[in-house]
Parts: C-alpha cells; sequence; structure tokens
C-alpha cells in the first residue's frame, strides 16, 4: 500500500521526515485523519498533539501551531514549534503558562502584547495537555 | 629614551592584549559556525512557506490577495527597527547600523514622527542618548533567540501597524554575506510588499556564501480542487503574518551570524596588529640593551685606558 510522507519543519529545523500509513493532524476545525491518496488541501493546525501511525505503531508529537499542505500522499506540517510528545517537560510548560497569565493580567486586551500573552498560555495548555496523553 | 624596563613592561601588556583578542575570536568563530548552522535550518521552512504562499497566489489569480497588512497608506509615522549587539568591539558592525538608521531618520525629516525600536544595546544606548523616541527596546532577545520570541516582536509590529499607530515599519541590520563580509541593509516589513507570485525572491533568496541550491518542496498539488480549511480567507489572515515573522526571524539570524563574523575579523587584525607591535618592541629593547651593553664596555675600556 501506498504510505504517506510526513514532513515537519519548523523555522528553527526539520524536525522530522518519516513514511507513515496515517497522520491525524489538529487542524482549525477539529482533529483529522490523512491518508494516502487524501484530496489536496491546506489547513490551519491548532497547537495541539499529531499522531503518526504506521503499521500499528503510534507516534505522537506536540505541534505548536501553523500549517499543513496535503498534496501527492504528502503531508507538509509548517509549525511554529514541535517536539515529540516523549520529551515535553511538563513542569517547563507550566511555567511559562503561569508567567503568561501573570503579565496577562497586568495587561489591557488594547496592548499590542495581550494577543501574543494570550497565545502563550493557549500554546502550553495544549503542550500539557498533548503531554497528558502520552 | 624609554629604559629597557619599560619596554618589558610594554611587551608584556601587548602580549597579555593579544591572548584576550586570540581568545575573543576563536569563541567568535565558534559562535559563527553556530549561528551559520541557524540561518542555513531556517531556509527549508521559508521555502516551503514561499511554496505555500505562491501555490496559493497562482490557484487564486482571479481572486483578490487581501489583507490588511498588504495595503500602502500615506506614510506619516514610521517605526525603525535597529538591530545591533549587545557588545562591542565588532568592528563597524554597530556604527554601521547605526549610521544608517540617522541616515534614514534625516532623510524622513519631514515625517510627522519616526520612532525606534531596538534589539540589541548598543543601538538602544546611542538612540536614547540622542533623546530620540524609543517606542520600546527588545533587549535580551538575543539570549533566548528562538522563532517564537521573533514572532512576538513581529505580533507587537503588526499590532500597532494594524491600530494605526505607524504607518510602515523598517528593519535595518547587518545581512550575512560571509564571515568577513557584511551589509547593512534597510528593509521595509510592514506594509509587506510583493507578497504573492513574486515574492519567492526576497524571503526565499540565499546569501552569499551560504548559497546552496535549495532543495525545493515541490508544488504540492495541481491547481485543480483545492480545498482550504477553515477557509480561503482564514488561511490567508495566517501566513500574512507568518511571512512578518519569518522575515523579522531571518533579519536576526542574520545580524547575528554578522556580528561574530564582524568580531571575529576585528579580533583577527587586533591579534596580528599585537604581533607586529610586538615584535617592533622587541626590536627596539634588543638594540636598546645592545646599546647599553657597548656603553658600558667603552666605560670600561676608557677607564683602563686612562690608569695607563
Amino acid at each position: 500500500m501506498a504510505k504517506l510522507t510526513v514532513e515537519i519543519v519548523t523555522p528553527e529545523k526539520r524536525i522530522l521526515s518519516v513514511q507513515a500509513d496515517e497522520a491525524i493532524v489538529p487542524g482549525g476545525l477539529g482533529l483529522f485523519g490523512v491518508r494516502p491518496g487524501h484530496t489536496p488541501f491546506l489547513s490551519l493546525v491548532e497547537p495541539g498533539a499529531l499522531t503518526l501511525i504506521d503499521g500499528g505503531r503510534r507516534e505522537s508529537f506536540f505541534v505548536a501551531g501553523g500549517f499543513v499542505e496535503v498534496g501527492n500522499d504528502k503531508v507538509l506540517v509548517l509549525a511554529d514549534g514541535a517536539e515529540p510528545v516523549s520529551g515535553i517537560d511538563v513542569e517547563d510548560a507550566r511555567r511559562r503558562m503561569m508567567e503568561a497569565e501573570q503579565r496577562l493580567k497586568e495587561l489591557s486586551p488594547e496592548d499590542a502584547r495581550y494577543l501574543v500573552e494570550q497565545a502563550t498560555v493557549r500554546r502550553e495548555a495544549a503542550r500539557m495537555t498533548a503531554a497528558s496523553g502520552r | 629614551m624609554a629604559s629597557l624596563r619599560d619596554i618589558r613592561k610594554r611587551i608584556r601588556s601587548v602580549k597579555n592584549t593579544r591572548q584576550i583578542t586570540k581568545a575573543m575570536k576563536m569563541v567568535s568563530a565558534a559562535k559563527l559556525r553556530k549561528a551559520q548552522d541557524a540561518i542555513i535550518a531556517a531556509r527549508p521552512y521559508a521555502q516551503m512557506l514561499d511554496q505555500i504562499i505562491a501555490d496559493l497566489a497562482a490557484r487564486s489569480a482571479d481572486e483578490e490577495m487581501a489583507h490588511p497588512l498588504l495595503v500602502a497608506r500615506p506614510v506619516r509615522r514610521a517605526e525603525v527597527v535597529v538591530l545591533t549587539s549587545d557588545r562591542g568591539l565588532a568592528g563597524g558592525f554597530n556604527s554601521n547600523v547605526i549610521r544608517r538608521a540617522s541616515r534614514f531618520l534625516y532623510e524622513h525629516r519631514a515625517l510627522e514622527k519616526v520612532q525606534f525600536s531596538t534589539v540589541g544595546r548598543k543601538g538602544h544606548d546611542y538612540f536614547r542618548q540622542r533623546g530620540q523616541t524609543i517606542r520600546k527596546d527588545f533587549g535580551g532577545l538575543y539570549q533566548r533567540l528562538s522563532y517564537l520570541s521573533a514572532k512576538g516582536v513581529a505580533e507587537e509590529l503588526i499590532a500597532s501597524f494594524l491600530n494605526g499607530e505607524v504607518d510602515a515599519v523598517y528593519v535595518v541590520y547587518n545581512e550575512f554575506i560571509s564571515a568577513i563580509s557584511q551589509r547593512v541593509v534597510l528593509t521595509q516589513m510592514l506594509p509587506l510588499q510583493a507578497f504573492g507570485p513574486a515574492s519567492a525572491e526576497p524571503v526565499a533568496a540565499p546569501t552569499g556564501a551560504l548559497a546552496t541550491p535549495g532543495a525545493k518542496a515541490g508544488p504540492a498539488s495541481t491547481l485543480v480542487d483545492f480545498k482550504y480549511e477553515p477557509s480561503r480567507q482564514e488561511v490567508l489572515d495566517r501566513l500574512v503574518p507568518q511571512a512578518v515573522s519569518i522575515k523579522l526571524y531571518r533579519a536576526l539570524l542574520e545580524s547575528v551570524a554578522s556580528e561574530h563574523g564582524a568580531r571575529m575579523s576585528a579580533m583577527e587584525n587586533a591579534t596580528s596588529n599585537a604581533t607586529d607591535m610586538i615584535s617592533s618592541l622587541s626590536l627596539t629593547y634588543n638594540r636598546t640593551r645592545q646599546a647599553v651593553i657597548t656603553k658600558e664596555l667603552m666605560e670600561i675600556v676608557s677607564g683602563a685606558e686612562a690608569l695607563k
């Protein structure tokens, strides 16, 4: 059977490039699965866990939001950040979330930093959720 | 004439200086390598983002690529983001950027307002001392330089562009050409220019010595039946700011690599100058010593002569 080529690329480095049977991606409208022969499309990616299934083996990655392009049995994930779920430092994520929440309290919603901090809270929360599912 | 002891002291101090500049050169060389790797590592993402943007533009030739960040308006207030380093001893690295930014200020003195954002202490100190408006200093960005921190900065700039605080945002930084050569560039970051099929060049263009034939991600699909989720506009709404963040992130990486390159060659020069100085001082030292010996001999000989 045909296999998918899955690539996860962040601005800092290419995280992975592997073959898999199926990819489950946290898209803009919820999780979606991709198998070989999927119709080409472009979707937003929300912070969350991306799961690869290859011959019954599952492997999960945390992605921090971005885009995914599907086409020609290729899944190309452009993420702001990504790491294997097994490598998540939950304490670190919690600390970053607390700090961002702290700063958020002192900002007004009009402040330029408000959205940035809000995104951090959301991202770190998703990271912790992804870690709890491992 | 300097005494032997003075010259000896001088030689010792220059030798110490040479030791330090040599060490700094080595440190910069190591950091430069890391910075170059980071530039290379950032390339695939930028190329793929470009590809997606180009695909999107190609597929929607008849539809408009409408986004507020692409709309130019008359510029009354401008913001200049100045990327300098936190430390000096890097040759002309900082002064070149500062000079370029000052020239911009002069050229645009007719504007209602030109304000600065600074990354790096050198630029911040300079413009603060001269009483320029510094909207924000992103100090310490270099210590934790990551894409996310660059994105945070970009989002702040985007926000102030969108709420009308500024009408255009420029970045001044050193572009990395090779380990020994940097070029100061001033580019417009907002409103984003040349977005679409023609934009492959500004984002993806690899520079100078680092240029490698980029492994292009092939066009993901044909032009038919392409679906967007949640919608084309929402994807575009996210792609445009992303392109801005990447632009800033790449400028930061270039600036860091340039800084280490500039410091490396500055320290290299300093080391070889110190070596020259030591050899000329040694020559003087030896000559002086010989002169002293000759003088003493003469005194002995003439003393002996007098006794005859």
